[in-house]
């Protein structure tokens, strides 16, 4: 993370378009070359599909098989094309879930199978990330040529699984239409109730996933669940050094920065300057922090602190608090007055664009 | 699935593998030759959309900051790490 480009830990309004920008060119990126096109490699070398049903399939997509419906953007202003490339990239994003290996059971395909094939061990099959340079403007153009690249593979990609017998167009539509469904945010429920009601938390930092049962969010499978207490003398950081392991199966998908390679070193190494340059939080002396660094097997994250001055405040309202960053010791969650000016400004705080399923 | 598959308890003192010979690629490289403690036992955990087969037990293993930086005296970092990564602390090894 250079220079200026910090993540603010809680961005309510628009103010820094470079930093929405850079968001999506990180996370384009990423999921181009760490989720979607290991993947490919993958099945072709085990020849579950080839190169050659990806030629055809691409002569046989017509625009009505396509399952990216996008609106134009909400105007010309800088605001709304920022937005609109947000909206693609989360389009995107779904696109790959969509076709995850866990959708189309056929691949019978791992985690472990992707981190192998995109490097994470062996710099030799890495796949190179592009760089960004130019004006605002220019890479917003640039973004924008992208994601319309990317999109069309990952289209021909999907047409290629029906082609093949993989899976069926109905199928994925259904799937589809499930991953369009607004979901209340699982990490603002959980904690939320673990600050309501001192049983469930209790059991939730002690049982992990067990607790979860019955509570309208996903349980998960991935491993077993280690919830961490923020306390005035201990402030928890999580990450995943090797990779970027995170319980997607019960959050969502996770937070582009979280996956950078800047904050996975600089965590393990200096956590307090790294927190206060990356996000702006100042952990004050009185507190011990302690990093977690994982492997695939356990999956953390964070219980914060209840914010004072909501004394009262339902678990509804408790859970609008709850930003993704504060799950990961990268923020506090939001005191009421913060949240209040957010919601002015027509913000709510991060959640995930691909629910668990 | 219990800890009592796992060879070492919370408090004893652990020596990481510079190496994985058998092929478990999963710690870090900050975390490799290390004099570490055991923080927590998870045991055997089974991940099958993760990963094939089943690790050895699962420990988080830690270490103060101190011992390798100028950082905040009162820091630590928490790692997990499979069991076939971990040897005893020799006694020439200790403090």
């Amino acid at each position: 993370m250079s220079g200026k480009h910090t993540h603010k830990p809680f961005e309510g309004h628009m103010h820094d378009f470079e930093a929405h920008i850079r968001a999506v060119e990180e996370d384009l990126e990423y999921y181009r070359a760490k989720r979607f096109e290991p993947r490919i490699f993958y099945l072709i070398r085990r020849g579950v599909i080839s190169f050659y049903d990806l030629l055809k399939a691409r002569v046989a997509l017509k625009r009505s098989n396509q399952f990216f419906k996008l609106k134009k953007p909400q105007g010309k202003n800088i605001e709304a094309r920022v937005r609109y490339l947000e909206e693609w990239l989360d389009e995107y994003v779904k696109g790959i879930a969509l076709v995850s290996a866990r959708a189309v059971e056929a691949m019978d395909m791992v985690t472990e199978d992707n981190r192998k094939e995109r490097g994470d061990y062996d710099d030799f099959f890495k796949i190179k990330k592009k760089e960004h340079h130019g004006t605002l403007e220019e890479r917003m153009a640039n973004v924008e040529q992208d994601l319309k690249d990317y999109q069309e593979l990952l289209e021909v990609f999907v047409q290629t699984l029906i082609n093949r017998g993989w899976s069926t167009r109905a199928e994925l539509e259904q799937r589809w239409k499930q991953l369009h469904e607004e979901r209340p945010w699982a990490g603002g429920v959980i904690v939320a109730k673990a600050w309501s009601d001192p049983e469930f938390k209790h059991a939730l930092l002690t049982t992990g996933r067990e607790a979860l049962r019955e509570m309208g969010v996903h349980q998960g499978k991935v491993g077993k669940l280690v919830v961490v207490e923020n306390t005035d003398k201990v402030h928890n950081v999580v990450v995943c050094t090797l990779c970027s392991c995170y319980p997607y199966d019960i959050l969502g998908d996770t937070p582009w920065w979280y996956k950078h390679e800047s904050y996975r070193t600089k965590i393990v190494q200096n956590p307090r300057a790294c927190v206060q340059d990356m996000f702006g939080l100042e952990v004050p002396a009185s507190k011990e922090v302690q990093v977690y660094d994982r492997t695939s097997d356990v999956r953390y994250f964070v219980l914060p602190q209840r914010p004072t001055g909501t004394e009262g405040m339902s678990e509804e309202e408790l859970a609008k608090l709850v930003t993704v960053d504060s799950l990961l010791g990268a923020g506090y969650a939001l005191e009421p007055s913060q949240q209040k000016e957010a919601e002015k400004l027509g913000a709510t705080p991060e959640a995930p664009r691909v629910r668990p399923d | 699935m219990e800890s009592t598959a796992s060879k070492y308890k919370i408090g004893d003192a652990v020596m990481v593998a510079a190496e994985n010979p058998t092929g478990n690629p999963r710690t870090p490289r900050y975390n490799r030759g290390a004099r570490r403690v055991i923080g927590a036992v998870h045991g055997l955990l089974e991940n099958v959309r993760d990963h094939r087969g089943i690790h050895k037990p699962l420990y988080t293993v830690r270490f103060d900051l101190s011992e390798v930086s100028s950082c905040h005296d009162q820091d630590s970092i928490w790692v997990d790490v499979h069991e076939e990564w971990l040897s005893e602390v020799q006694s020439q090894e200790r403090n």
